[in-house]
């Protein structure tokens, strides 16, 4: 193609469009080289298995979306593979490790928890019960300082022996857990 | 290209030269492309171009233009021609100087062409002087170079690798099975519709799912299943032996060194496995881990995720007690746990600068994917962090067109190369200063066993709340992780070149199929703190849905349709290599 010489506007889009071909041309010779060299070599993805895949799950969720679909039942109050059922909270009884308690399966967690003394609750509740043991111990008069979970600073204001209305103490100390 | 011929390619191999090339090759050998090496000009980051000096404009010799799309300098003559489908006087060069000029090499891709079949060619020995040229260019400002020989992770020894072969008892061992054991009972009268062995329902002990969905995905895990089976972690022999190391003095320490995750795993495969089909409490094992993880014990709904690790990490840690030593997770020869699960993780870190990068090693015993928002429709990738190497096209596929997250597209996201932020400049020893910077994933050796996370849990400690991702991801049955490995990204990187990339060059394992099939799923569903996991796996291609003590058959389309949290994938074929003992 022939460099146009004179100024007017119409030459100037020409070849500004011209340009921008070759420009463009020039990128989607990239992608095609590219492209090429990925497939001779077979690096490129197996496109087709990986297609039927994605339609294999928009069928299956088609599928089960659909109201008459019975795929899967709430086992939950069925009868399983085996042909048995169970209740909600399983009621298997075993001996609990720690204590050596009876405990039922369903509530073996939360026995546990307490049991071995974790959790948050667990020790939230202990406290509780320790500060209310002290709290009738300090209106008399200084007291020992025993307590299962050592918090230096509740220890500290306990042995100095101050007495202190146990309500408003009992509040106070424990907060931080 | 048809799609009939693309089956027939093995990946990575050498295309078929034609007959034009084989001439050339025949007539001149390798010493062309030589010699070509010296005119290859590279920018760190950019592709390299065929310049006799570097300031040349080429122009085709017969029309003297220079913006053409393509042009190309002949191999035998150095002349540069243009081409393209409607005039090519390239093409005519190669019949008017015919026999001899048919090759020639695109001076702005580096590909080779033949001008008679107009079609691009390629040459092992040319990709090569590509290559060799691309990473000279990298050190030339002095010291580094972009393939240095990192050392790979200790203990990456390459070890023999042995043909499986399927093992049947001797008649001494035939006979001690028979003394000393009993067969156990399997389902009456159902031999042909008899279920597998190792179903069975586990209890839930108070919000316990989370817990019960990864044990039964380990339960079923092959490498994992097969060691506890053969006996190869014999629970009484272990307590024993923790008896007689801690001698008869009773001490604290007794208890926590009794503390054997193992131990307890053993001693439910051996009740899952028994044939007894009511529900199995795995409270021994609660028990167990709570001592492990002591900041987990609670009487709340976990993450399963973070129960996985944390478990694998407790058997870990008990195998590295009775060493004495730190042992390296690299390479799995530490425990059963890292054996199954370990793989290692490669980052590259690029000063976009200068080319240079850093290379780091981390095993890992899972990948966590993210979960980006996919807009339906048109692609509009986050062009704030996405950047490609020498110009690679992105492979388009993997959902984006319509909208669908998948486990591919979560992996290429992983792989990507993503532009380090103005902010996360890195040092770059060659130049010696702060860089932008590019980084990028991929994975140096499969493990056994791949399990995929997807972070659906989000916690913004900025904004103090936590919100789950709902969305629908799509994962397949089967799986090929060859695109994802370092010597194919390293590859990718250098344009897909024909060379051996990476340090361990004969490393068999880069050559094995990476081929995976998902056996097990684990799902959630509901809200963050108030949800539900079940566990579906898949044996002998049949799917069966574990929902804490309830076992029932479900198809194919349920499994596909559910919301995977963790998916747990096996190779194909596992190999096996020769003990270091004999």
């Amino acid at each position: 193609m022939s460099v146009p010489n004179d100024d007017n506007p119409s030459s100037h889009s020409q070849l500004s469009s011209h340009f921008f071909e070759e420009l463009l041309d020039s990128i989607v010779v990239d992608v095609a080289s590219e492209c090429h060299r990925i497939a001779r070599l077979g690096l490129d993805r197996n496109l087709e298995e990986e297609e039927e895949e994605l339609r294999l799950s928009t069928q299956a969720r088609a599928r089960v979306a659909d109201p008459n679909h019975i795929g899967e039942t709430n086992g939950k109050y069925v009868i399983d593979i085996f042909g048995q059922t169970h209740p909600a909270v399983a009621n298997e009884i075993f001996e609990c490790m720690n204590c050596g308690r009876s405990i039922m399966a369903g509530r073996f967690a939360p026995h546990l928890e307490k049991c071995m003394g974790k959790g948050r609750k667990a020790r939230l509740k202990t406290t509780r019960s320790s500060t209310a043991t002290q709290s009738r111990y300090t209106r008399g008069s200084p007291v020992s300082t025993y307590s299962p979970y050592s918090n230096s600073t509740s220890v500290n204001r306990i042995s100095n022996g101050t007495v202190i209305p146990g309500e408003d103490y009992g509040e106070g100390a424990f907060e931080d857990t | 290209m048809s799609t009939k011929s693309h089956h027939l390619i093995q990946r990575g191999q050498i295309p078929e030269a034609c007959s034009h090339l084989i001439d050339f090759r025949s007539k001149h050998g390798s010493q062309p492309f030589r010699v070509l090496q010296k005119c290859l000009r590279v920018k760190p980051l950019g592709r390299a171009e065929i310049r006799r000096d570097p300031l040349e404009v080429p122009r085709c010799a017969s029309c003297g233009i220079s913006a053409r799309s393509r042009l190309y300098a002949c191999v035998t003559c150095a002349a540069v021609f243009c081409h393209s489908a409607e005039s090519s006087h390239a093409s005519a060069h190669a019949e008017l100087m015919s026999p001899g000029h048919e090759i020639a090499v695109d001076v702005d891709r580096a590909e080779l062409f033949c001008c008679a079949c107009c079609d691009q060619v390629y040459d092992k020995d040319f990709d090569a002087s590509v290559v060799l040229a691309q990473t000279a260019a990298a050190s030339t400002l002095g010291g580094g170079s972009m393939i240095r020989v990192v050392a790979p992770p200790e203990n990456m020894r390459k070890r023999r690798r042995v043909e499986y072969r399927p093992w049947t008892p001797d008649p001494k061992e035939q006979l001690l099975m028979r003394k000393s054991s009993s067969v156990l009972k399997s389902d009456e009268g159902e031999s042909s519709n008899s279920l597998p062995w190792g179903l069975r329902g586990l209890n839930n002990l108070g919000n316990t799912c989370f817990m019960n969905s990864v044990l039964q995905a380990l339960l079923h895990t092959p490498p994992l299943r097969n060691y506890f089976l053969s006996d190869r972690h014999n629970r009484y022999l272990c307590q024993q032996k923790t008896n007689i190391s801690n001698g008869s003095v009773g001490n604290d320490n007794n208890k926590n060194s009794k503390l054997c995750l193992a131990c307890d795993m053993d001693a439910m495969f051996s009740a899952v496995f028994s044939g007894d089909r009511m529900p199995y409490s795995p409270a021994k094992f609660l028990y167990s881990w709570w001592q492990h993880a002591a900041n987990l014990a609670s009487y709340e709904q976990q993450d399963a995720h973070e129960f996985f690790i944390s478990m694998l990490d407790g058997i870990h840690e008990k195998v590295e007690k009775e060493r004495g030593k730190p042992q390296s997770q690299g390479n799995g020869d530490c425990c059963i746990a890292h054996r199954v699960f370990s793989g290692i993780l490669r980052s590259d870190v690029t000063c976009t600068a200068c080319g240079f990068t850093s290379t780091t090693y981390d095993p890992c015993v899972d990948i966590s994917l993210d979960l980006e928002p996919n807009k339906g429709g048109s692609t509009k990738n986050s062009s704030k962090s996405h950047h490609t190497y020498n110009g690679e096209a992105e492979s388009m596929i993997s959902g984006q067109h319509s909208g669908i997250s998948t486990l591919l597209g979560c992996l290429d996201r992983f792989t990507r190369p993503e532009r380090l932020g103005a902010d996360q400049k890195f040092f770059c020893q060659q130049c010696q200063v702060r860089q932008e910077s590019l980084k990028q994933m991929s994975i140096r050796k499969l493990p056994l066993v791949c399990c995929f996370h997807i972070k659906r849990f989000e916690h913004s400690s900025s904004r103090n709340m936590s919100r789950k991702v709902d969305r629908y991801l799509q994962f397949p049955f089967s799986l090929d992780m060859s695109p994802y490995l370092s010597s194919s990204i390293l590859r990718s990187r250098f344009g897909n070149r024909m060379f051996t990339f990476g340090e361990d060059e004969s490393d068999a394992s880069n050559e094995l199929p990476a081929e995976f099939e998902l056996f097990a799923v684990v799902t959630h569903t509901g809200k963050l703190d108030a949800g539900h996991y079940v566990t579906y796996l898949r044996l002998s291609n049949q799917w069966y849905k574990c929902d804490d003590a309830w076992i029932s058959q479900v198809s194919e389309s349920i499994v596909r349709a559910a919301q995977a949290y963790m998916m747990f994938y096996v190779q194909k074929v596992l190999y096996f290599k020769a003990s270091e003992k004999s």
